[in-house]
Protein backbone atom coordinates (compact mmCIF):
# COMPACT_ATOMS: atom_id res chain seq x y z
CA UNK A 1 0.00 0.00 0.00
CA UNK A 2 2.60 2.06 1.04
CA UNK A 3 4.69 1.13 -2.32
CA UNK A 4 1.54 2.03 -4.40
CA UNK A 5 1.00 5.27 -2.83
CA UNK A 6 4.79 6.19 -3.19
CA UNK A 7 4.50 5.27 -7.09
CA UNK A 8 1.87 7.59 -7.46
CA UNK A 9 3.68 10.12 -5.73
CA UNK A 10 6.19 9.28 -8.32
CA UNK A 11 3.51 9.75 -11.38
CA UNK A 12 2.41 13.10 -9.95
CA UNK A 13 5.98 14.38 -9.71
CA UNK A 14 6.63 13.11 -13.58
CA UNK A 15 3.10 14.89 -14.50
CA UNK A 16 4.42 17.88 -13.08
CA UNK A 17 8.11 17.51 -15.18
CA UNK A 18 6.92 16.25 -18.97
CA UNK A 19 3.09 16.17 -19.86
CA UNK A 20 1.57 12.81 -19.48
CA UNK A 21 -2.10 12.87 -19.15
CA UNK A 22 -2.59 15.20 -22.09
CA UNK A 23 -1.50 12.88 -24.32
CA UNK A 24 -2.49 9.81 -22.57
CA UNK A 25 -6.23 11.43 -22.76
CA UNK A 26 -5.94 12.45 -26.51
CA UNK A 27 -4.82 8.71 -27.24
CA UNK A 28 -7.23 7.48 -24.98
CA UNK A 29 -9.90 8.80 -26.75
CA UNK A 30 -8.76 8.45 -30.25
CA UNK A 31 -8.13 4.98 -29.76
CA UNK A 32 -11.29 4.10 -27.73
CA UNK A 33 -12.88 5.36 -30.80
CA UNK A 34 -11.40 3.32 -33.43
CA UNK A 35 -11.61 0.17 -31.41
CA UNK A 36 -15.31 1.00 -31.20
CA UNK A 37 -15.75 1.40 -35.05
CA UNK A 38 -13.36 -0.84 -36.47
CA UNK A 39 -15.13 -3.48 -34.34
CA UNK A 40 -18.81 -2.44 -35.26
CA UNK A 41 -17.18 -3.12 -38.69
CA UNK A 42 -16.15 -6.14 -38.05
CA UNK A 43 -19.99 -7.19 -36.46
CA UNK A 44 -21.83 -5.48 -39.36
CA UNK A 45 -19.75 -7.56 -41.91
CA UNK A 46 -19.97 -10.77 -40.10
CA UNK A 47 -24.36 -9.65 -39.92
CA UNK A 48 -23.99 -9.08 -43.32
CA UNK A 49 -22.24 -12.38 -44.43
CA UNK A 50 -24.67 -14.24 -42.07
CA UNK A 51 -22.87 -15.34 -39.49
CA UNK A 52 -24.94 -16.90 -37.12
CA UNK A 53 -22.20 -19.03 -34.96
CA UNK A 54 -21.21 -16.73 -31.60
CA UNK A 55 -17.68 -18.70 -31.73
CA UNK A 56 -17.04 -17.63 -35.02
CA UNK A 57 -17.27 -13.56 -34.25
CA UNK A 58 -15.56 -13.72 -31.02
CA UNK A 59 -12.57 -15.49 -32.51
CA UNK A 60 -12.90 -13.15 -35.04
CA UNK A 61 -14.01 -10.02 -32.87
CA UNK A 62 -11.13 -10.76 -30.50
CA UNK A 63 -8.08 -11.15 -33.04
CA UNK A 64 -9.03 -7.56 -34.69
CA UNK A 65 -9.16 -6.32 -30.98
CA UNK A 66 -5.74 -8.42 -29.94
CA UNK A 67 -4.24 -6.66 -33.39
CA UNK A 68 -5.28 -3.17 -32.76
CA UNK A 69 -4.44 -3.40 -29.06
CA UNK A 70 -0.46 -4.86 -30.38
CA UNK A 71 -0.51 -2.53 -33.02
CA UNK A 72 -1.74 0.44 -30.17
CA UNK A 73 1.01 -0.25 -28.24
CA UNK A 74 3.74 -1.13 -30.98
CA UNK A 75 3.34 2.06 -32.30
CA UNK A 76 2.82 4.39 -29.14
CA UNK A 77 5.72 3.04 -27.80
CA UNK A 78 8.30 4.03 -31.13
CA UNK A 79 7.05 7.10 -32.16
CA UNK A 80 6.30 8.35 -28.49
CA UNK A 81 9.98 6.96 -27.43
CA UNK A 82 11.69 8.43 -30.09
CA UNK A 83 9.83 12.20 -30.23
CA UNK A 84 10.49 11.75 -26.36
CA UNK A 85 14.30 11.23 -26.82
CA UNK A 86 14.48 14.15 -29.21
CA UNK A 87 13.26 16.26 -27.04
CA UNK A 88 15.63 15.36 -24.14
CA UNK A 89 18.24 15.41 -26.26
CA UNK A 90 17.59 18.74 -27.75
CA UNK A 91 16.64 20.38 -24.06
CA UNK A 92 20.31 18.70 -23.18
CA UNK A 93 22.12 20.62 -25.78
CA UNK A 94 20.51 23.40 -24.77
CA UNK A 95 21.78 23.50 -21.20
CA UNK A 96 24.92 21.54 -22.02
CA UNK A 97 24.20 18.46 -19.81
CA UNK A 98 22.81 14.85 -19.96
CA UNK A 99 19.43 14.58 -19.20
CA UNK A 100 19.33 10.87 -19.26
CA UNK A 101 19.48 10.36 -15.42
CA UNK A 102 18.16 13.79 -14.32
CA UNK A 103 14.40 13.49 -13.07
CA UNK A 104 13.20 14.68 -16.37
CA UNK A 105 14.93 11.62 -18.12
CA UNK A 106 12.99 9.40 -15.94
CA UNK A 107 9.69 11.04 -16.48
CA UNK A 108 10.10 10.83 -20.09
CA UNK A 109 10.67 7.16 -20.05
CA UNK A 110 7.35 6.75 -17.56
CA UNK A 111 5.55 8.75 -19.70
CA UNK A 112 6.53 6.67 -22.72
CA UNK A 113 5.45 3.12 -21.21
CA UNK A 114 2.02 5.04 -20.13
CA UNK A 115 1.24 6.45 -23.09
CA UNK A 116 2.18 3.11 -24.98
CA UNK A 117 -0.30 1.07 -22.38
CA UNK A 118 -2.94 3.42 -22.76
CA UNK A 119 -2.53 3.45 -26.38
CA UNK A 120 -2.33 -0.38 -26.84
CA UNK A 121 -5.24 -1.27 -24.00
CA UNK A 122 -7.90 1.63 -25.09
CA UNK A 123 -9.02 0.00 -28.43
CA UNK A 124 -8.34 -3.86 -26.85
CA UNK A 125 -10.72 -3.11 -23.74
CA UNK A 126 -13.56 -0.45 -26.17
CA UNK A 127 -13.71 -3.81 -28.79
CA UNK A 128 -13.95 -6.63 -26.06
CA UNK A 129 -17.22 -4.61 -24.49
CA UNK A 130 -18.78 -4.61 -27.58
CA UNK A 131 -18.29 -8.28 -27.98
CA UNK A 132 -19.65 -8.81 -24.82
CA UNK A 133 -23.04 -9.75 -26.07
CA UNK A 134 -21.43 -12.86 -27.84
CA UNK A 135 -19.91 -14.81 -24.79
CA UNK A 136 -23.61 -14.16 -23.57
CA UNK A 137 -25.37 -15.70 -26.61
CA UNK A 138 -26.07 -18.54 -24.80
CA UNK A 139 -28.21 -16.74 -22.11
CA UNK A 140 -29.22 -14.61 -24.91
CA UNK A 141 -30.75 -17.05 -27.08
CA UNK A 142 -31.40 -15.89 -30.47
CA UNK A 143 -27.78 -14.50 -31.71
CA UNK A 144 -29.81 -11.36 -33.28
CA UNK A 145 -30.09 -10.27 -29.95
CA UNK A 146 -26.57 -10.42 -29.29
CA UNK A 147 -26.04 -8.70 -32.55
CA UNK A 148 -28.54 -5.82 -31.49
CA UNK A 149 -27.04 -5.78 -27.89
CA UNK A 150 -23.45 -5.32 -29.30
CA UNK A 151 -24.75 -2.18 -32.12
CA UNK A 152 -26.24 -0.35 -28.76
CA UNK A 153 -23.44 -1.13 -26.84
CA UNK A 154 -21.12 0.41 -29.41
CA UNK A 155 -23.50 3.17 -29.52
CA UNK A 156 -23.64 4.13 -26.05
CA UNK A 157 -19.85 3.46 -25.76
CA UNK A 158 -19.51 6.47 -28.87
CA UNK A 159 -21.99 8.63 -26.57
CA UNK A 160 -19.98 8.38 -23.62
CA UNK A 161 -16.27 8.85 -25.63
CA UNK A 162 -18.30 11.78 -26.67
CA UNK A 163 -19.52 12.78 -23.71
CA UNK A 164 -15.88 12.47 -22.19
CA UNK A 165 -14.68 14.63 -24.67
CA UNK A 166 -17.51 17.48 -24.60
CA UNK A 167 -16.72 17.65 -20.75
CA UNK A 168 -12.63 18.03 -21.95
CA UNK A 169 -13.48 20.99 -24.09
CA UNK A 170 -16.12 22.21 -22.18
CA UNK A 171 -18.94 22.06 -24.69
CA UNK A 172 -22.21 20.64 -24.46
CA UNK A 173 -21.80 16.73 -23.63
CA UNK A 174 -24.85 16.09 -24.83
CA UNK A 175 -23.56 17.98 -29.03
CA UNK A 176 -20.63 15.86 -28.29
CA UNK A 177 -22.08 12.50 -27.89
CA UNK A 178 -24.06 12.55 -31.00
CA UNK A 179 -21.50 13.46 -32.93
CA UNK A 180 -19.90 10.37 -31.93
CA UNK A 181 -22.90 8.10 -32.65
CA UNK A 182 -23.25 9.84 -35.58
CA UNK A 183 -20.07 8.54 -36.98
CA UNK A 184 -20.87 5.26 -35.60
CA UNK A 185 -24.42 5.04 -38.15
CA UNK A 186 -21.83 6.47 -41.09
CA UNK A 187 -19.87 3.52 -40.48
CA UNK A 188 -23.02 1.04 -40.25
CA UNK A 189 -24.80 2.20 -43.41
CA UNK A 190 -21.64 2.50 -45.68
CA UNK A 191 -20.86 -1.34 -44.21
CA UNK A 192 -24.30 -2.39 -45.89
CA UNK A 193 -23.88 -0.03 -49.01
CA UNK A 194 -20.78 -1.99 -49.63
CA UNK A 195 -22.75 -5.23 -49.05
CA UNK A 196 -25.33 -4.10 -51.30
CA UNK A 197 -22.86 -3.12 -54.17
CA UNK A 198 -20.97 -6.11 -53.95
CA UNK A 199 -23.20 -8.96 -56.28
CA UNK A 200 -23.31 -11.93 -54.87
CA UNK B 1 38.15 23.37 5.32
CA UNK B 2 35.96 26.27 6.54
CA UNK B 3 32.44 26.11 6.21
CA UNK B 4 30.77 27.15 3.29
CA UNK B 5 27.87 30.06 4.43
CA UNK B 6 26.71 31.36 1.34
CA UNK B 7 26.93 30.43 -2.40
CA UNK B 8 25.76 32.42 -5.19
CA UNK B 9 24.96 30.50 -8.47
CA UNK B 10 24.47 30.99 -12.09
CA UNK B 11 22.16 28.10 -13.20
CA UNK B 12 20.30 27.20 -16.74
CA UNK B 13 17.52 24.85 -16.06
CA UNK B 14 14.64 23.45 -18.02
CA UNK B 15 11.13 25.43 -17.25
CA UNK B 16 10.29 22.31 -15.65
CA UNK B 17 11.07 21.23 -12.67
CA UNK B 18 9.82 24.37 -11.59
CA UNK B 19 11.79 26.60 -9.33
CA UNK B 20 9.38 26.05 -6.48
CA UNK B 21 10.80 22.44 -6.86
CA UNK B 22 14.21 23.15 -7.14
CA UNK B 23 13.72 25.84 -4.05
CA UNK B 24 12.02 23.27 -2.09
CA UNK B 25 14.77 20.29 -2.67
CA UNK B 26 17.85 22.85 -2.05
CA UNK B 27 16.38 23.87 1.13
CA UNK B 28 15.75 20.67 2.62
CA UNK B 29 19.93 19.62 2.03
CA UNK B 30 21.40 19.38 5.20
CA UNK B 31 23.26 22.83 6.52
CA UNK B 32 20.67 24.47 4.48
CA UNK B 33 19.13 27.41 5.85
CA UNK B 34 17.40 29.47 3.29
CA UNK B 35 17.24 29.06 -0.95
CA UNK B 36 16.45 32.02 -2.86
CA UNK B 37 15.88 31.64 -6.39
CA UNK B 38 15.18 34.19 -9.10
CA UNK B 39 15.21 34.03 -12.62
CA UNK B 40 16.24 36.83 -14.25
CA UNK B 41 15.97 35.39 -18.14
CA UNK B 42 13.19 33.08 -19.88
CA UNK B 43 13.91 31.57 -23.61
CA UNK B 44 11.46 29.05 -25.09
CA UNK B 45 12.47 25.96 -23.51
CA UNK B 46 15.35 27.03 -20.43
CA UNK B 47 15.48 29.73 -18.22
CA UNK B 48 18.57 31.33 -16.17
CA UNK B 49 18.25 31.37 -12.80
CA UNK B 50 20.07 32.86 -9.76
CA UNK B 51 20.39 30.28 -7.12
CA UNK B 52 21.33 32.10 -3.75
CA UNK B 53 21.95 29.83 -0.74
CA UNK B 54 23.00 30.24 2.73
CA UNK B 55 23.75 28.10 6.15
CA UNK B 56 25.26 26.35 8.64
CA UNK B 57 28.14 24.38 6.57
CA UNK B 58 26.57 24.11 2.86
CA UNK B 59 27.63 21.11 0.80
CA UNK B 60 28.13 22.24 -2.63
CA UNK B 61 28.86 18.71 -4.62
CA UNK B 62 24.91 17.73 -2.87
CA UNK B 63 23.75 21.80 -4.56
CA UNK B 64 25.50 20.84 -7.99
CA UNK B 65 23.73 17.10 -7.92
CA UNK B 66 20.40 18.18 -6.72
CA UNK B 67 20.21 21.11 -9.63
CA UNK B 68 21.91 18.66 -11.44
CA UNK B 69 19.02 15.96 -10.95
CA UNK B 70 16.47 18.70 -11.55
CA UNK B 71 17.97 19.14 -14.99
CA UNK B 72 19.80 22.28 -14.24
CA UNK B 73 23.34 22.87 -15.21
CA UNK B 74 25.56 24.97 -12.75
CA UNK B 75 27.41 27.91 -15.12
CA UNK B 76 29.05 29.77 -12.78
CA UNK B 77 30.00 30.35 -9.00
CA UNK B 78 28.94 34.03 -8.76
CA UNK B 79 29.93 34.13 -5.15
CA UNK B 80 30.89 32.50 -1.61
CA UNK B 81 31.14 32.92 1.34
CA UNK B 82 33.19 31.17 4.03
CA UNK B 83 34.35 31.07 7.62
CA UNK B 84 32.38 31.76 10.74
CA UNK B 85 30.09 34.60 9.81
CA UNK B 86 29.19 36.39 6.91
CA UNK B 87 30.87 39.51 4.93
CA UNK B 88 29.53 41.33 1.84
CA UNK B 89 32.21 42.33 -0.53
CA UNK B 90 33.97 45.21 0.52
CA UNK B 91 33.87 48.34 -1.15
CA UNK B 92 36.64 49.73 -3.22
CA UNK B 93 37.37 53.06 -5.12
CA UNK B 94 36.74 51.59 -8.36
CA UNK B 95 33.35 50.61 -7.40
CA UNK B 96 32.28 54.09 -8.33
CA UNK B 97 33.60 53.60 -11.63
CA UNK B 98 30.93 51.04 -12.86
Amino acid sequence: MRSFRHEVERLREYEDVVDISEIARRLFAMNSFDGILTILGVLVGNYLAEVRVPQVIIVTGLATSVSMGVSGLWGAYLTESAERQKSLDDLGELTLTDLTNTRIGRASRAAVVIVALVDGMAPLLASVLVLMPFFLAGALGDITYSYYLALAIAMVGLFGLGMFLGRISRQSTLLAGLKMIVAGVVAVVLSYLIESAIPG
Amino acid sequence: MGKILRLVLDVLKPHNPSIIQLAGELSELTGVEAVNISIYEVDQRVENAKVTLEGTNLNYDEVLRTIGENGGAVHSIDEVVSGRMIIEDAATPQDALS
